[in-house]
């Protein structure tokens, strides 16, 4: 049996996850020169509000499609307005300091998160209700199911959404402005504080929604979980080039790629020495990521 | 299996409750020959700690309601260990200041090994109830002796049941690189290639991640007739579930730390028919149904997986007492070894030359309809037999 449709299926599906996340870490760094260590965090507090919002609906017998978008609802909303909170509470105030001090304050910020929702809900795991089933359609030998389907294809749109945003809008052209060069954007009549929000919101948002559908698409939550998959994302920013929009996604989608099919194919034991081995490959022989125009700064 | 954590909270509990219930020793050294206790009572684990010092009061009970031992009436002793080293070396000091003249028990593998050096030092015998790292008997300590399997006998167990129950030809490995699975992983492939079963993979997955279709599909395309996952419950669900997605052939099976309800939550419906090999629960033990009813009786709780084992560890220690006609630690401990037979609960005990129980008990149970059921096991003769659900 060939393997290879259903592989890249899986890798596609895996690397929608890694890409929205990627994006929120690539557009905070594009603008505030921040790798936001507590993006991670954010796509783990929006698996929990999606859950708390989506098990008693499910309980209360509406339709699972209405439920799941009001937990997407209430966790974009409620996520989006926490990276708000934590940029305002904790990441501005530290603007003009050495970039050492702003680096910590994220790992700090990493870490109230995780213990937060660990004394909240407890450290063991909870449970998204199973809503989905595994239907779908073949393609060739292998098969796609409608949940993977509306993953990778929710996903791409977002993706896109977001581009056109920064490229096509008032508000986007002013985030760009703010990336190239902050004090002219501020001479230019640019509320720089008010646009650096905007970002945060949007980044985190975005996690909060891939939070949601690992939730609705694995059912396994914990407070451990944007560790590791923050990780990964963080990996495919910078091998796309982090602080560019199309680099996360392209990086996103690799990493998936990669992971599947090594672990397809040859070892997975040997997935992560495979995967941050290209990261370095790639890094060597071009710092700045796939897609990167700037050179990243080193810490 | 015995899981491993460290909870600031649990240390600090520990602490607090080591200092309430100073014993006064002076006074009850003559009259009762006492058994240490050292479990969780605080932390994550409290309730499997008061489960396996409910089994060693209920052994207690029985013995000194039959004469006691020599004449005099057993008593426990329970000291917190709080499931961490450093409250655990502090829980074996306090019994060996308190005179016990045998301990029996510990939950956390991690909590027991380091309370085996101050047992050792002060030549008191250590029956364990439930910690199941082999390195506890492995370090030829004379004391230390153990009612309960070891990781490394599991994979054997898992292995034959694969060659001979389910007539496995071709059998799927996989762990999740943490020392408990890999070693099970590489006891069961071993023992599998014994029966020349062909192991078609045998590799690792890294832990915390959420998808492992890719692994699956590679080893769907290798059409093993069983699967044997020898890591921890919360993946074991989730691939569980992934492997009904891809429709992998082959029943999937499991490692004992695999026998969880978070298991049966993450995977729901898609975990039906998942085998899992295990140390039998009390409910399971044809010889125990008497325990189960009187444990419930007096607890107002279901018996726990290790409360049964702990009583079989209270009832060894008490037969050697008799064996040896003296209480004198060193004398208990050499008793112990010579322990041939002892018709516990959970079956006929007799320790090897390490400590360890010479046929160690594992069952195979069955996830059905979210829960899990009693399904196979070795009987007398070697040979398999379904068990009654």
């Amino acid at each position: 049996m060939d393997i290879f449709a259903q592989l890249l299926i899986q890798g596609l599906t895996i690397g929608s996850f890694y890409a929205l996340v990627a994006l929120g870490y690539t557009m905070v760094y594009g603008i505030i020169r921040l790798i936001n260590f507590a993006h991670g965090d954010l796509f783990m507090v929006g698996a929990f509000v999606g859950w708390s919002v989506l098990t008693p609906l499910i309980g209360a017998r509406l339709h699972w499609g209405l439920a799941v978008l009001a937990a997407l609802a209430a966790s974009t909303l409620f996520t989006g307005a926490l990276g708000v909170f934590v940029d305002r509470a904790a990441y501005q105030p530290l603007l003009n300091a050495p970039r050492l001090s702003i680096l910590i304050t994220a790992l700090g910020v990493s870490l109230a998160l995780e213990n937060s929702v660990l004394i909240i809900y407890g450290p063991g795991f909870s449970t998204y209700p199973h809503i989905l089933s595994n239907a779908g359609f073949p393609i060739g030998a292998a098969h796609i199911s409608w949940a993977q389907l509306g993953i990778i294809g929710s996903s791409l749109v977002l993706m896109l959404a977001l581009y056109v945003f920064v490229h096509r809008t008032y508000v986007g052209t002013a985030m760009r402005a703010l990336a190239v060069d902050q004090d002219a954007a501020r001479l230019m009549g640019i509320n720089v504080e008010r646009v650096i929000q905007l970002t945060f919101f949007i980044g985190s948002a975005l996690a909060a929604v891939a939070g949601v559908m690992e939730g609705v698409y694995y059912t396994q939550i914990n407070f451990f979980m944007g560790f590791l998959l923050g990780l990964r994302a963080f990996t495919a920013a910078v091998l796309g080039g982090i602080g560019n929009i199309p680099g996360a996604m392209a990086g996103g989608i690799l990493i998936g790629l990669l992971e599947a099919f090594f672990s397809g194919y040859l070892s997975s034991q040997w997935t992560d020495v495979f995967v941050f081995g290209i990261l370095i490959a790639v890094l060597t022989v071009k710092p700045t990521g796939l897609f990167g125009e700037r050179v990243v700064e080193r810490m | 299996m015995v899981p491993t954590p460290i909870t600031a909270l649990g240390v600090a509990l520990a602490v607090l409750t080591a200092a309430g219930p100073a014993a006064p020793p002076a006074f009850a050294a003559s009259g009762t020959i006492k058994i240490g206790v050292p479990v969780p009572l605080s932390g994550s684990y409290a309730s499997a700690g008061e489960d396996i010092l409910n089994g060693a009061k209920l052994a207690a009970e029985h013995i000194n309601a039959n004469g006691g031992v020599l004449g005099k009436n057993i008593e426990i002793v329970a000291e917190d260990d709080a499931c961490d080293a450093q409250s655990a070396v502090q829980a074996a000091q306090k019994l060996i200041d308190n005179g016990v003249v045998a301990v029996a028990g510990g939950y956390c593998s991690s909590a027991a090994l380091p309370e085996v050096t101050p047992l050792r030092r002060a030549g008191i015998a250590y029956v364990l109830d439930a910690s199941t790292n082999p390195k506890l008997t492995e370090m030829g300590y004379p004391n230390v002796l153990r009612v309960i399997g070891r990781d490394d006998e599991q994979g054997p167990f898992a292995a034959d049941f694969m060659a001979n129950f389910l007539n496995a030809k071709r059998a799927a490995v996989i762990n999740d690189n943490t020392t408990y699975a890999k070693g099970l992983a590489d006891a069961t492939v071993k023992a599998l290639k014994g029966y020349h079963v062909e192991v078609v993979y045998d590799n690792a997955i890294t832990p915390g991640q959420m998808d492992y279709t890719p692994v699956l599909t590679r080893v769907s395309s290798l059409k093993p007739d069983v699967t044997y996952y020898t890591g921890y419950f919360s993946e074991a669900g989730l691939m569980v579930k992934e492997a009904k997605q891809i429709n992998m052939p082959g029943r999937f099976m499991g490692g004992d730390a695999t026998n969880s309800p978070v298991l049966l939550k993450t995977a729901g419906p898609a975990a039906d028919g998942m085998l899992i090999t295990t140390a039998p629960l009390a409910q399971f033990l044809s010889g125990a149904k008497g325990y189960v009813a009187e444990y419930e009786k007096q607890f107002h709780a279901p018996p726990g997986p290790y409360s049964v084992y702990e009583y079989d560890s209270i009832g060894v220690v008490a037969q050697a007492i008799k064996d040896a006609g003296s209480d004198k630690p060193s004398a208990i401990i050499e008793a112990l070894h010579k322990i041939k037979d002892y018709n516990g609960l959970t079956g006929s005990i007799t320790f090897n030359k390490n400590g360890d129980r010479t046929r160690a008990v594992y069952i195979v149970i069955e996830v059905k309809n979210d829960q899990f059921v009693p399904f196979a096991r070795l009987n007398d003769n070697g040979k398999w037999e379904l068990m009654k659900q």
